[in-house]
């Protein structure tokens, strides 16, 4: 929050002046310290919620099933154990009105693969490596994924601080609540936008830091609570939220019908929508499969009922079995990544998304004005954030476009991307043409170029789907809004 | 069928927005008649969202697409101006404080690491006292180790007292952990 909006305390605010003020220290402090990663984060979260989109806009044709046809599943999970790694469990996604289209994923630690289901049951597999690049840099940043997710929950934490820092920094929170002023002193501009989209997205951003802290911090916050409560036996407490696996008997023995168990999945659910399957052991007589069914009311699916190999239900749970530890932690994931409502909420969740960018790009924008206002400008921190805050679009674009050419190498995207970064901010570093608000203007312009760029690429590369247009007209969108002269010429 | 309420929530969002808009712009006199109406449809669309489609899934929802509408009011709302170019150098500036190397090590040894311990130790303390089955005080201690290191981040960051920052991080620390001594195994 800006020096401007808070020393003036109004009656009643919490805080004194001189505690304002260390508040704010700190708030600059921490932000500073974490604006990359923060941003960074933030930015592929955003694009991560259209990680589906984004999906099938890589890869045009892959069926959409929203019907199957009766048997289909059976065809589907038997194609899938027969092309799968062995011993993989089967995650069969069925249509809902969240998600688009059937799916079954064979995973093991060393190995997944990912197919679409199409109506008949047939398999189409899938190769959509920039959207598991995006997602993979969003949660681990590529790094191995209890170091990863460390440093991302760290990054939530250092997220949450300094969104509640600024508010208890801002003492006229309320009455500054609508003031946003656009062109005059950059230094004001920036502040405005700092602190309103700050103010009016807070519950959104808090709710995705905490979640996200959660969702990154989960190996440590086991590790620690499995230590001091259970002398550091960390199955017990995975054991209160996952099943605990079947006694081992690797017998062959065919999987059962699943149509019949869907049907009484539903009849045990008060007719709840089942929603997904878990096959562990498939072609063994230890086989289980879970299927866990969606009531329209409630964020979390709820209710899941358990069938052993031979089709016998083993465990059936409901709503109102589940303590409400379990109920929470299936609605982390649900509310971090707006998964609950389909495309309206990706929509929003973007929407909201695109405003925590905006709200750290100014941050590190407001104090990179404020020393220059104050004769003491820094600029080559100046072209380096540039190169960080319209930078990363560029490098994601052209990252983007490089897995359109080669979706079979999608373990070299990453490289690719750090390649470019790092090009980009040797390129700013050294250019004085990337400094201050003209730098920005440049960057836009390049960022809006980019984009048109990559649209344009793709009608190259892949045939015109309606699957991908959604993605195509977002592209178009972003371009045309980047590359029209700002506004900001008029006098109020 | 969310289309409905996300829509409703964003309608809301721009009523109450534009009745708070109103009522904070007069700089004179106070209008608490606005202010209260305007947070009353604000928080009565979260209430009829939640209890339209559920009363998380739908909380959720309005919360977001509230957020959403007042966005929309405040960006109509814009004042533009001409861009001014900056000042390439303006009057004195304030002198930073002195910058000392050991005392941003020991500030951010303060918000790391003995921040996420005294952390550690509420939560141990809260999955010890809740009440509750296993998985719901497990759960709640995990909630509390984000939120209260982020607090100890702003409490450690903002007081310019070291020691007294220490004190308060080791009390903390401590407290937490005889607290949850005091109940025994969970």
């Amino acid at each position: 929050m800006t020096k401007a909006a808070k020393t003036d305390a109004p009656r009643g605010w919490p805080l004194a002046p001189g505690t304002v003020r260390a508040v704010l220290n700190g708030h600059g402090i921490l932000g500073l310290a974490f604006a990359a990663l923060i941003y960074l984060v933030c930015l592929t979260g955003t694009l991560a919620v259209f990680a589906g989109d984004i999906a099938r806009w890589e890869q045009p044709g892959v069926p959409v099933a929203n019907q199957l046809a009766p048997g289909a599943l059976d065809r589907a999970v038997g194609a899938a154990q027969a092309k799968g790694p062995a011993q993989a469990t089967l995650y069969l996604s069925l249509p809902s009105p969240a998600q688009d289209g059937a799916s079954i994923l064979a995973y093991t630690p060393a190995e997944h693969r990912d197919w679409a289901i199409a109506r008949d049951g047939t398999l189409t597999e899938r190769h959509t490596p920039f959207s598991e690049f995006l997602i993979d840099l969003h949660i681990a940043l590529h790094l191995p994924r209890t170091w990863g997710g460390m440093l991302v929950g760290l990054t939530g934490v250092a997220l949450l601080s300094v969104l509640i820092s600024g508010i208890l920094a801002h003492p006229r929170v309320f009455k500054d609540a609508f003031s946003l002023r656009r062109g005059g002193a950059r230094r004001l501009q920036e502040a405005d936008m700092h602190n309103r989209l700050g103010t009016w997205a807070l519950p959104f951003h808090v709710t995705i830091a905490l979640t996200g802290a959660i969702l990154g911090l989960t190996t440590l916050i086991v590790g620690v609570l499995a230590m001091l409560l259970y002398g550091g036996n960390t199955a017990r407490v995975y054991g209160f939220f996952v099943e605990p696996p079947p006694a081992a008997n690797a017998a062959a023995q065919p999987m059962p019908a699943l149509a019949p168990l869907l049907l009484e999945a539903r009849r045990r659910s008060d007719g709840a929508a089942p929603q997904q399957l878990i096959i562990e052991r498939a072609g063994r007589a230890d086989a289980r499969i879970a299927i866990t069914s969606r009531r329209d009311r409630l964020l979390v699916p709820q209710d899941t009922t358990v069938f052993d190999a031979r089709g016998r239900m083993v465990t059936d749970r409901h709503p109102a079995d589940l303590p409400a530890g379990v109920k929470l932690l299936g609605g982390i994931g649900q509310l971090h990544f707006g998964w609950f409502g389909g495309l309206p909420v990706r929509l929003l969740y973007g929407l909201l998304g695109l405003a925590l960018c905006l709200v750290t790009s100014s941050g590190v924008t407001i104090w990179l004005a404020r020393r220059r206002d104050r004769g003491r400008a820094v600029p080559l921190w100046e072209r380096l954030w540039t190169a960080v805050a319209w930078g990363q679009p560029v490098a994601l674009a052209f990252t983007a476009a490089a897995a359109l050419v080669l979706p079979t190498y999608g373990d070299t995207l990453i490289w690719l991307w750090l390649a470019l970064t790092f090009t980009l901010l040797l390129v700013a570093g050294l250019s004085r043409r990337f400094g201050a608000a003209a730098g920005s203007i440049r960057a836009r312009q390049a960022v809006g170029g980019a984009l048109l760029g990559l649209a344009l690429f793709y009608l190259f590369v892949r045939p015109v789907d309606l699957s991908g247009l959604g993605v195509e007209a977002a592209l178009l969108l972003g371009a045309a809004l980047l590359l029209r002269r700002p506004a900001t010429h008029r006098i109020a | 069928m969310i289309a409905l309420p996300a829509a409703l929530g964003i309608a809301g969002g721009i009523a109450g927005a534009t009745l708070l808009r109103r009522a904070w712009a007069e700089r004179q006199r106070e209008r608490p008649d606005l202010i209260a109406a305007g947070w009353a449809v604000i928080g009565g669309t979260i209430l009829v969202d939640a209890a339209w489609i559920g009363w998380i899934r739908g909380g959720a929802l309005a919360v977001v697409a509230v957020g959403i509408g007042a966005l929309i009011v405040l960006i109509r709302g814009r004042t533009v101006k001409a861009t001014r170019a900056a000042r390439a150098t303006a009057a004195p500036c304030e002198p930073d404080e002195p910058s000392r190397a050991w005392r941003g090590a020991l500030k951010a040894i303060l918000a790391g690491p003995l921040g996420l311990a005294a952390a550690v130790a509420i939560a141990y303390c809260a999955a010890a006292w809740v009440p509750g089955a296993p998985p719901t005080r497990v759960l709640i201690g995990g909630l509390t180790i984000p939120i209260v290191w982020a607090l100890a981040m702003i409490w450690t960051l903002a007081d310019p007292r070291l020691m007294r920052s220490l004190a308060m991080i080791v009390t903390t620390t401590l407290t937490g952990f005889a607290l949850a001594a005091l109940q025994g195994p969970v």
